[in-house]
């Protein structure tokens, strides 16, 4: 096995990498998402939920919590695919995260744009979509680039439960070559890739989104 | 009948009573200011009317319909007053264009060529229409009020209400805004105008609603209120200052 196709082999664990990070950066945007809304709509009891939620994912090693949903859950009758589990962990960790960066962001809406679309005839509900959502995530924009990249560093703890990812791969060829130091390498290159891949499309999207006035948190 | 009754209008904030029976008709086609020593309840009576805060006691009937009801229809009756905030409260995210269509689009689900339409009409009439692609921050105090007002008429509303409209103006262009209620009348609009402001009230209002402490100390044109009248709440605010307590 020459470098040209442990390289091919790694690209092919880099499309898992990626599947893994926009699968658990969804579930962090909707978790996320839906406790700042939650929030904002005044749903009271719930917030001891949602401050457990976060207190819980937030202090438990990510590792621990993958491993309660990959190798724990099947001891009570309920086994997860790994991508599952994976999004039960490092997605559920993001979404505690972005719940309090959202939570931030809201405080940056001014109270009386809500208060004006109140007062022209919008539902509590029409003023968060129309006028709180839509500023709320575009200050939140660095912050979520944030957590995004966060999530993909932790993307490597889906080796431990069988998803075929650059570090599964690239261990699989150490183990075979030994060639450890090239191989490391260029897996932290492409790593290091994505990562940039990322930021641009941040970038390119933050320019079209960016608002006069409007600044990040 | 009038197009909009308030009668024993009542608010309180904990121990703090803001408004103390407050009654007044505000007549389709007039303008009628409610003027008063700051922290008198002025913003707290616009706000009773279209329930941003719920008044603890009184009734308010709008266009027939009672507001204060239990089962009135708020978001119905929220649409048909327009309403002009103090420091303006423009949609920061929004173009000025968008600003005045959002309602238009999300409410009277108007297409967006419509919605368009009915908005740059809007903008034309207070001579803003160039202004249609920037955002709230790159405006000036004036013409941000002016979208607040464009945003307020597009909803074609049966009055609306301004809440301090010159506090935040220049003596200059707080003439304009006197100017731009002024031509509101030669288009019949009916306007309920909420200011500290005694040349602006005195100037656009066929009647200004005197408020101090809560209750309505008199209901007149602005000169009578300022020379004629004995009791010693207007006649503190016109001689000692506007803003005493």
């Amino acid at each position: 096995m020459n470098l040209a196709e442990i390289f091919l082999t790694l690209l092919r664990g880099a499309t898992q990498t990626v599947i893994v990070t926009i699968l658990c950066s969804l579930t962090g945007l909707s978790v996320g998402l839906g406790i700042a809304i939650a929030r904002r709509l005044g749903l009271i009891w719930l917030e001891p939920l949602f401050v457990t939620f976060i207190y819980v994912f937030r202090g438990v090693p990510m590792l621990v919590l993958l491993f309660i949903a990959f190798f724990g859950l099947p001891s009570i009758g309920i086994s997860v695919p790994g991508h599952v589990a994976m999004m039960g962990s490092l997605g559920l960790i993001a979404g505690a995260y972005l719940a309090e960066i959202f939570r931030g962001a809201l405080a940056g809406v001014q109270h009386e744009e809500v208060e004006a679309a109140l007062a022209a005839g919008f539902t509590r509900w029409q003023a968060l979509i129309s006028i709180e959502i839509p500023q709320m995530l575009r200050m939140a924009v660095p912050s979520m680039v944030n957590e995004f990249t966060t999530v993909l560093k932790y993307t490597p703890f889906a080796y431990t439960v069988g998803i075929p990812e650059i570090m599964k791969q690239a261990t699989a060829a150490v183990s075979t070559t030994l060639q450890g130091v090239e191989i490391y390498a260029m897996a932290g290159v492409l790593y290091f890739v994505i990562y940039r891949l990322m930021l641009v499309c941040v970038r390119l999207a933050d320019r079209h989104f960016t608002i006069p006035g409007l600044s990040s948190i | 009948m009038a197009l909009l009754e308030v009668r024993n209008l009542s608010k309180t904030f904990g121990h703090h009573t803001v408004l103390d029976g407050v009654d007044f008709d505000l007549e389709a086609g007039q303008i009628k200011s409610v003027m008063g020593p700051s922290g008198c309840g002025k913003s707290t009576v616009l706000r009773c009317i279209n329930r941003l805060v719920e008044p603890s006691a009184g009734t308010i009937v709008f266009d027939g319909k009672p507001v204060t009801a239990a089962r009135s229809d708020l978001l119905a009756i929220r649409q048909r007053i327009g309403f002009v905030f103090q420091n303006y409260a423009l949609y920061r995210h929004l173009t000025v264009i968008d600003n005045v269509t959002l309602a238009l689009r999300k409410l009277r689900r108007l297409s967006p060529r419509a919605a368009a339409d009915r908005a740059g009409a809007e903008l034309r009439r207070l001579n803003i229409d160039e202004l249609a692609a920037q955002y709230p921050a790159e405006l000036s105090g004036g013409q941000r009020q002016r979208v607040a007002i464009a945003r307020a008429l597009a909803m074609d509303p049966a009055v609306l209400f301004f809440d301090e409209p010159t506090s935040a103006l220049d003596p200059i262009m707080a003439r304009e805004v006197g100017g731009i209620i002024d031509r509101l009348r030669r288009d019949n609009v009916t306007v309920l105008c909420v200011t500290h402001d005694f040349e602006l009230a005195r100037t656009i209002s066929d009647s200004i609603v005197f408020l101090s402490g809560g209750r309505v100390r008199a209901e007149d044109s602005g000169d009578r209120l300022a020379n004629d009248y004995g009791d010693p709440h207007i006649r503190d605010f016109f001689t000692k200052g506007r803003t005493s307590p």
